[in-house]
């Protein structure tokens, strides 16, 4: 059966080490509060509007920012996209049916979690709640698709 | 809807893994069909059913909830 947008199986054994990395070093960040002055280089940032540095306030202004956590994201997002859709070894008609179903209930229970997060959760708390959902849909998706694979 | 695949895999002697490879699927196709758990695509019927030189009704057949 031919299936679009899916990228050659060859990706998935990088993806999974990019996936993994970008989870580990992400967590590592968080657990750190982003306060870490490694990887400082001049950006671009097209608009910042900051509450304490006003003088990168504006339009394209060159900043200096740590990217460690810029990286890690740029991995989890790279690396879920070629773990979750790049084909299998035998891409058919069923797989195709599991992945449909695993997105379906992976946007429904990240907007549930989303939904009583917004419910129970405020403050700065809220904040690691919208960093979390950044990635929540790619990572439920793939743990969903991998385990009803893995049953059938 | 039920099948037969089983039996017939059984009398040409195939496991699943030989039956996915013959017609292009993965196993876990063959086996989520034989569970019922999945209803596959005509043209997926009609590979099989050529395969062990049936009809597709031999095969295939309705449930009465369907």
């Amino acid at each position: 059966m031919k299936t679009n947008n899916l990228l050659s199986n060859k990706y998935k054994r990088i993806g999974w080490v990019l996936f993994t990395l970008g989870l580990i070093s992400g967590l590592v960040l968080m657990f750190l509060n982003f306060e870490v002055s490694i990887l400082e280089v001049n950006v671009l940032s097209i608009y910042s509007d900051t509450i304490f540095n006003s003088e990168s306030d504006g339009f394209f202004k060159i900043v200096e920012n740590s990217i460690a956590d810029e990286l890690s994201a740029l991995c989890i997002i790279a690396g879920g996209i070629m773990v979750g859709f790049s084909k299998e070894k035998v891409e058919d008609e069923f797989i195709s049916k599991l992945r449909t179903d695993s997105l379906v209930w992976a946007i429904i229970v990240n907007y549930i979690i989303l939904a009583l997060a917004i419910i129970f959760v405020y403050d700065m708390t809220f904040f690691n709640v919208l960093v979390f959902n950044m990635f929540t849909p790619l990572l439920f998706y793939i743990f969903r698709f991998n385990y009803l694979k893995s049953k059938a | 809807m039920k099948n037969s695949i089983k039996v017939e895999r059984a009398r040409h002697d195939m496991t699943q893994a030989d039956l996915a490879e013959k017609i292009g699927v993965s196993r876990q196709s063959i086996n989520a069909i034989e569970k019922g758990k999945y209803v596959p695509s005509t043209i997926l019927a009609l590979k099989i059913a050529k395969l062990f030189k049936l009809s597709v009704e031999e095969i295939f057949q309705l449930d009465p909830e369907d």
